[in-house]
């Protein structure tokens, strides 16, 4: 399963009908292929990796919450534990599984039983079948085939279920909420899934701190560490409070990172570069866009300020810019701003092509009082 | 140090790819940039091999791997120092001569080669259980993959055959194993 187009009406602070595709657009060269792009079917295209960019507050996280609800709904077919405010939120959500395209659309409503969990309106699910002879027409309103077999759902049950029959992990979101001690509660369970070993942690785990040789969970809030050869024991809140910050965020995202590139699943990364050093986030990056590793088409979702980590990507219709004037909007880097693959994109960053500069009068004006 | 092999194509890319999976090229993946073989015509053009040279930092060899080559590699100031040697491995006219080898159809390929480009010659005489050659990487992976020795005999009655290469031209042969 692909999300291939997802859209919002009423969705935080976003404008109406914000949407974000992601079917390649732009010309494939034989290199785009081998690196930036995954053959979901013959000719159908997506991406290994996808940037959100854009000033403070302009809506990068929203954009990829947005990205998660949508997963959410097609993993465990319910959506709760987003902090509610799922009333007059609707969702459109176009998605590829097994040589058909579906499209799926929903109006969200606040539960007034069950805590902060949606409940879902108003619910349509159309599918065609996949041609690529009809490649212009994927997006477009041809959609005729109802696929729901009707009958009575439970109110916040999702009708993809129809289609897609099974929950499953289908996409992870890492966000801050894992950069606290439960986050390697998490981490561990993940492994456990993906049965990997403690060998493969300790592979990890030295690229951040070579002083530790083995980390070993004993139960959910204890763990045994070895640090400089010695083996000590540590409480989950213990050993939030010994590790750096970045280990215990690159121990915790390569993991998951490993994980979905093994299982096929995709990851959702807000803010990729905090803590981490520059050359492990590009690594991260490239691990996705090479095929000998990513062979299961997991897709990177993630969001920076730096705009630099752009100029790993050839293309640029799979970097996408927020704005927040009034309400929040999202560009194509390629069908708004048009620009050529073989300019490197930090750079047009800072001559402001997309109009995400720093306020240099606000920055100015800050400093005029510092000065006084 | 590292060996970064560049290939111009994807069908290269998948020759050395199965040259390197079969242990028959004189360097191992642990060899290589990245642990991979690269797809790229220009340093500067693939995001991959640059942030591949970045996160490496030490010296690197390049192989260049293609049919003729004509453009030069442009090595981008901020990797000059890094990159210590560039080497050109050429098949020519075209990777195909490997495909036309192996089917022993070099003498048929010599006599119409004036009207006839191996690729082209290869599309019309070449098939594996029955699919025809359309210049597909997945064709090589099926003709070559399960008999790895019929593509390094190829790559070296190439080298006996052929003797128009120019000094800055080397032959596949020259990176396969002993």
């Amino acid at each position: 399963m692909k999300i291939l187009r997802i859209s919002a009406k009423g969705f935080k602070n976003c404008a109406d009908g914000f949407y974000m595709d992601f079917i390649a657009k732009s010309k494939k060269t034989s290199e785009d292929k081998e690196y930036e792009l995954l053959e979901i079917d013959d000719e159908l295209f997506v991406y290994s990796t996808v940037g959100i960019v854009g000033k403070n507050a302009s809506g990068k996280t929203s954009a990829l919450e947005l990205l998660d609800w949508c997963y959410d709904i097609l993993s465990s077919f319910r959506l709760s534990g987003k902090g509610g405010n799922y009333q007059g939120v609707s969702l459109e959500i176009l998605f590829y599984e097994e040589g058909y395209l579906y499209k799926y659309s929903v109006e969200l409503e606040d539960s007034e039983t069950l805590e902060d969990r949606a409940i879902f309106k108003n619910q349509q699910l159309f599918r065609k079948q996949y041609y690529k002879t009809r490649m212009k027409q994927i997006l477009t309103e041809d959609w005729k085939e109802k696929c729901y077999p009707g009958g009575e759902v439970p109110e916040d049950f999702s009708i993809v279920f129809f289609v897609l029959k099974k929950s499953a992990v289908r996409e992870v979101y890492y966000d801050s909420s894992m950069e606290n001690e439960k986050g390697y509660l998490i981490m561990f369970r993940f492994m456990d899934i993906a049965k990997l070993d403690a060998g493969f942690l300790a592979k990890v785990i030295r690229i951040f701190d070579d002083n530790i040789t083995d980390l070993r969970q004993v139960d959910e809030s204890d763990y045994l560490l070895t640090y400089q050869g010695r083996e000590r024991a540590f409480s989950d809140r213990e050993l939030y409070r010994f590790l750096s910050s970045g280990t215990t965020k690159g121990m915790n995202l390569y993991i998951l990172a490993a994980i979905s590139l093994r299982m096929g699943f995709d990851l959702i990364v807000d803010e990729i570069e905090n803590h981490f050093h520059k050359t492990l986030v590009e690594n991260l990056i490239m691990l996705y866009k090479d095929k000998q590793v990513n062979r299961k088409n997991a897709t990177l979702y993630f969001s920076t300020h730096y705009c630099e980590l752009l100029d790993l990507f050839h293309r640029s219709d799979n970097i996408w810019i927020t704005h927040a004037k009034g309400k929040g909007t999202i560009n194509n880097m390629y069908e708004t701003f048009g620009i050529r693959t073989e300019l490197l994109k930090s750079r047009k960053f800072y001559q402001n092509a997309f109009d995400t500069a720093v306020n240099y009068e606000a920055l100015m004006d800050l400093k005029k009082d510092l000065m006084r | 140090m590292k060996y970064l092999i560049m290939c111009e194509g994807a069908n290269e890319k998948k020759i050395i790819e199965l040259l390197l999976g079969n242990g028959r090229l004189r360097v191992e993946e642990d060899d290589l940039l990245g642990r991979i073989v690269y797809h790229a015509r220009q340093i500067g053009m693939s995001p991959m091999v640059m942030g591949q040279l970045r996160i490496y930092g030490g010296d690197v060899e390049i192989w260049r791997i293609g049919d003729k080559q004509t453009d030069q590699l442009r090595i981008p100031p901020e990797f000059r120092k890094q990159i210590k040697k560039v080497t050109k491995y050429c098949t020519l006219p075209e990777l195909e001569i490997l495909l036309v080898l192996s089917e022993k159809k070099f003498r048929e390929y010599e006599k119409r080669k004036s009207q006839k480009r191996p690729k082209a010659f290869a599309k019309e005489n070449i098939a594996f259980h029955g699919r025809k050659y359309k210049g597909d990487t997945d064709f090589y992976e099926a003709y070559y993959g399960r008999d790895i020795d019929k593509l390094v005999a190829a790559i070296r009655e190439y080298k006996q055959r052929n003797h128009s290469h120019k000094n800055e031209e080397h032959y596949l042969s020259e990176i396969l194993k002993d």
